[in-house]
């Protein structure tokens, strides 16, 4: 497990994780698996951050969350998207297409020039 | 879910967090297993993968947002276990607090019913009482003309009552009794939202006067709901039946509801119409009046409205009133106008008792800056191993704030009984509280002033310590061996500065009990103008159909008779106006033959007395001649003045020379014939012992047609050789017996005399409790910080002693150092007294605020008390053995 550790910057793990939450019920575990593969082993979530930033997101009622048996037949607390996390998620990954655009922006002039 | 159910369902989100992370490594471990390690390669991997678990836990339990309550409860546990372990320092704090927020909430639950309650009406903000102010001050007071020109500013008020009490008696039942009375115009029921729950209101023609007599009652009742229960069973017929009060036949109109009461000292039996004519004349200031402001109207507008009105009456009516006299029409608050004769001396006992607290809270400082420094190693410790500042600060205050709370728990009941513990013992006739303070009662009000109390007593006294001790000095104190600290400059300082303080709030207290004993002296020594010692009183009201039938003279001779041969007694009489308890409005006062301009020459009390009045109370005659048995119905009208009388109305002539016409234009039943002066008496405190003598004149009771005085109501005065129960019985027979009426039982003069100034007794008495308890909290927190310091202080003291001091240096060391404080905390206390002892001005007599004798005398009192504070710690040192204190660790 030598992947490169990401620094993601504060407030993106949130957006990450309420992504890959609308993809139905989910528990921790495959959610850090899911943000791995979906980036293709870049990204690697510490659970020292993932479990707060659940609970965080659970606390301010964007995540709902309810103990069920995987398929395997264990129990295992499941996370889904509530009403409230969508319109968070939308606004959120707005600012965030709005801040990568601008950020582009700049890093592309500034490779022109240079 | 809300953080008070994810605090409660703390252990089961604990359970909850631990499986989750384990089936968070249970994964790693599978997937480790699945990439080809071996089970314990597997699960070595997944560990050091996950990294710390406690601290991911730490990091969840933060997220969960309950963190400030998980700790509260830790606090108050650990703070729980730290006084368990110290039982008597917890009892003395607790004991302290109790005390003190006991006092203040017994004195802010008479402040909170007297002063704070609305008044017992809708809109009760918008109830105001009318108020005639002249030159020699303002009062409640309303005249038929006035009345029904304020009933006309229809702009400002309302709706609109004019009322009066009196007193009369219930015949024709079993039981002759007093009946409370009081006579309404038909708005007040409106006004005060009294329902009727059976028969009607008073109607607008049941209010016409029938014929010009003054304070007509009229022929209708309504009765109080008790007053139907208690004289009348309940009778469900009454309504439109006749029932005799005072002899008179009135037909009941209606029932109120029960427990209706407006702010009336005693709640009324019986509503009677008030009968005023709209174009009445009558000038004679004898009725209040009360009304509502229309909503959106101030009391400023009002005034405004009525000041104008003003004018307007002084142009109609130049005589009535005058612009020199400075007469002019005002309303005020009607809560204001009920409490305006205490409101002041409430609220210096209010601050006073705060003063108390706030004493009680340095001691109580001091108490925990001790335990602090006892502690500082355990908090240097707590800081060494990462506890924040912040952390530390909040658990000292939370034990601050949990002692004060069981303190103010324990001193929300010591206050209900206190203050009932206290209206036993002392009877003040307070408005608004009821008979016998009846609506005193432990609201919530007073409840969440206690716990306000509480909490800021905790807050203040547990916020120097903790701050203090989060200050502590890592090093010094881990190194240094426990238990010495707490000597340092720094804390020494902040406990002298309490010490201090403690001591000059003491002082102000004490002098302003001081100042008060010195009013109550003086007020018992002023000479009531007559003897009461070993005179008896008790009133009656005549039943004029009683007294008809009788004749007046005849039953009140043969009531006297009968009086005066019973064993014991010397004399006997009869008035109608008692010092310093029965008292009839002013009449108007004309002189004959001088020149006038306005309806009278003045005004003046009224008494009509039987021949031997003066005696018994032993009242001097001055000059001319008491009345006799020879001034009878037929003989020439005669009248006696008191000096005062003589003085205003006859400032060069002389009275004995003169006549005078009394009650001029007040109807039949008061008007007087003239009456020719025949004596002087020397002036008697009718009112009040701190008041001056209002002119009064007197009629002999035998040249009355019938006998009358205010609501009919008379007293009978009896010297007797000795006071004893058994006279009192014989005498309230032998009355019952002579007159038919009902007689309560007989009262002394001299407790007459006493309850005057009984609203005097009651800020002096607890002016002085409060003063007592500051001069020991005060005398207690000297003695703690001086022992304390003796024995921080057994180290340096024992090399001293072995160098060769001597025990009497040593003590005289720490004497100075304990009356240093004390003198300095008497000198800033002197100089705070000089400013403040000014506001109790208004509530003092016969002594001035800067009164010498109390300025002088008080900060010895204090001097000494703190002498004898420092006294007893500074012997110990005395007794300090030099080898065992060097060796004291």
């Amino acid at each position: 497990m030598t992947s490169p550790k990401s620094d993601l910057p504060q407030g993106t793990l949130d957006l990450l994780i309420l992504k890959v939450v609308t993809l139905g019920p989910i528990h921790g575990y495959a959610i850090a698996q899911r943000i791995q593969q979906i980036s293709r082993d870049v990204l690697q979530v510490q659970q020292g951050s993932l479990y707060p930033a659940l609970h965080r997101l659970e606390n301010r009622g964007l995540l709902a969350a309810e103990w069920k048996d995987t398929e395997t037949g264990r129990e295992a607390k499941f996370y889904r998207l509530t009403a409230k996390g969508q319109t968070e998620l939308k606004s959120e990954t707005e600012s965030w297409k709005q801040l990568a655009k601008a950020v582009r922006l700049i890093l592309e002039s500034s490779e022109a020039n240079g | 879910m809300n953080w008070w159910r994810r605090f409660v369902q703390r252990g089961k989100m604990e359970r909850h967090l631990d499986a989750e992370l384990r089936f968070h490594f249970d994964g790693l471990v599978a997937d480790n297993l699945r990439a080809g390690m071996s089970e314990p390669e597997a699960r070595r991997s997944a560990r050091l993968e996950f990294g710390g678990l406690e601290q991911v836990k730490e990091e969840c339990r933060d997220a969960r947002g309950t963190r400030w309550v998980e700790d509260l409860w830790l606090d108050l546990r650990f703070a729980l276990r730290m006084l368990r372990k110290t039982p008597g320092f917890a009892i003395a704090v607790i004991g302290t607090l109790a005390l003190g927020i006991g006092m203040n909430t017994a004195i802010f639950s008479v402040v909170n019913t007297v002063l704070l309650k609305p008044v017992r009406a809708p809109d009760p903000d918008r109830m105001v009482e009318f108020m005639n102010t002249n030159r020699g001050g303002s009062g409640p007071i309303a005249s038929e003309i006035e009345f029904n020109l304020w009933r006309e500013q229809t702009n400002v008020f309302q709706e609109m009552s004019g009322y009066r009490l009196s007193s009369l008696s219930s015949t024709g039942v079993d039981q002759p009794q007093f009946v409370e009375a009081i006579s309404v115009t038909k708005d007040y029921f409106r006004l005060f939202g009294l329902r009727i729950t059976q028969g009607r209101e008073f109607t607008e023609e049941e209010e016409r006067p029938l014929g010009t007599q003054l304070f007509e009652k009229g022929h209708v009742v309504v009765l109080s709901d008790a007053f139907w229960r208690r004289v009348f069973g309940g009778d469900p017929q009454i309504v439109g039946k006749v029932i005799l009060l005072s002899g008179d036949p009135y037909q009941v109109i209606g029932i109120t509801a029960a427990g209706a009461q407006t702010e009336t000292p005693k709640a009324p039996d019986v509503w009677l119409p008030f009968l005023i004519s709209p174009n009445s004349d009558k000038q004679v200031h004898y009725f209040q009046a009360v009304g509502r402001l229309k909503p959106g109207v101030t009391v400023d507008m009002a005034n405004a409205q009525l000041q104008v009105m003003t004018e307007e009456f002084r142009r109609k009516f130049p005589n009535t009133i005058s612009a020199a006299r400075g007469d002019a029409y005002s309303v005020q608050r009607l809560r204001d106008v009920l409490v305006r004769d205490v409101r002041l001396s409430l609220l210096i006992l209010a601050s006073a008792v705060g003063v108390v607290l706030l004493i009680a809270c340095a001691n109580v400082a001091n108490l925990l800056l001790v335990k602090a420094a006892g502690r500082s190693r355990e908090i240097a410790m707590r800081i060494a191993l990462g506890a924040p500042r912040g952390r530390i600060i909040r658990q000292l205050l939370t034990e601050g704030v949990l002692l004060s709370i069981v303190g103010a728990a324990l001193g929300f009941g010591l206050g209900a009984l206190g203050i009932h513990a206290l209206l036993a013992v002392n009877p003040v006739n307070l408005p608004r509280i009821g008979v016998n303070a009846s609506n005193l009662t432990m609201d919530w009000r007073v409840f969440a002033f206690t716990m306000l109390a509480g909490l800021t007593t905790g807050l203040l006294f547990g916020l120097i310590p903790a701050l203090q001790a989060s200050r502590t000095d890592l090093n010094s104190n881990l190194k240094e061996g426990g238990g010495r600290e707490g000597t340092g400059f720094r804390q020494n300082r902040i406990r002298s500065l309490l010490v201090i303080s403690e001591i000059s709030l003491a002082l102000v207290l004490l002098m302003g009990a001081a100042l008060l004993i010195r009013t109550l002296i003086a007020l018992r020594s002023v000479n009531p103008g007559f003897d009461p010692h070993n005179v008896v009183t008790t009133q009656t009201a005549l039943d004029p159909r009683l007294v008809k039938a009788a004749g007046v003279n005849p039953l009140v001779q043969n009531a006297l008779g009968r009086l005066a041969r019973l064993p014991g007694v010397e004399s006997a009489a009869l008035t109608g106006l008692l010092p310093l308890d029965l008292s009839v409005s002013n009449l108007p006062i004309i002189v004959i033959g001088r020149p006038l301009n306005g309806p009278s020459h003045g005004t003046s009390f009224y008494g009509q007395v039987s021949a031997g009045f003066f005696n018994t109370l032993k009242i001097p005659l001055l000059r001319g001649r008491d009345f006799t048995e020879a001034d009878r119905l037929e003989s020439p009208q005669v009248a006696i003045v008191n000096q005062a009388m003589a003085r205003q109305f006859w400032p060069d002539g002389d009275p004995l020379n003169s006549q005078i016409l009394i009650a001029k234009g007040l109807g039949p039943r008061l008007e007087e014939p003239v009456r020719q002066i025949v004596g002087i008496v020397g002036d008697v405190h009718d009112e009040a012992l701190n008041r001056n003598t209002a002119p009064a004149v007197f009629v002999p009771a035998a040249q009355k047609p019938d006998i009358r005085s205010e609501g009919n109501v008379v007293a009978w005065v009896i010297r007797v050789r000795a006071e004893s129960p058994s006279l009192n019985s014989a005498i309230q027979n032998e009355l019952r017996q002579a007159t038919g009426l009902p007689v309560p039982p007989p009262r002394s003069m001299d407790e007459i005399v006493a309850k005057s100034t009984s609203r005097q007794n009651l800020n002096m008495l607890l002016m002085n409790i409060f003063g007592g308890s500051a001069l020991l909290l005060a005398g207690i927190g000297i003695y703690g910080l001086m022992a304390y310091s003796v024995q921080q202080q057994t180290q340096e003291i024992g090399i001293r002693m072995a160098l060769g001091a001597q025990p009497g240096a040593l003590r005289n060391m720490v004497l100075r150092q304990g009356m240093r404080l004390a003198l300095i905390g008497v000198a800033i206390g002197i100089g705070a007294a000089l400013g403040l002892t000014r506001l109790l001005a208004s509530l003092l007599f016969g002594v001035q605020p800067r009164d010498p004798l109390v300025f002088v005398a008080v900060p010895i009192i204090l001097t000494a008390v703190a002498l004898l504070a420092c006294y007893l710690p500074a012997c110990r040192t005395t007794r300090i053995n030099p080898m065992e204190a060097l060796r004291w660790e």
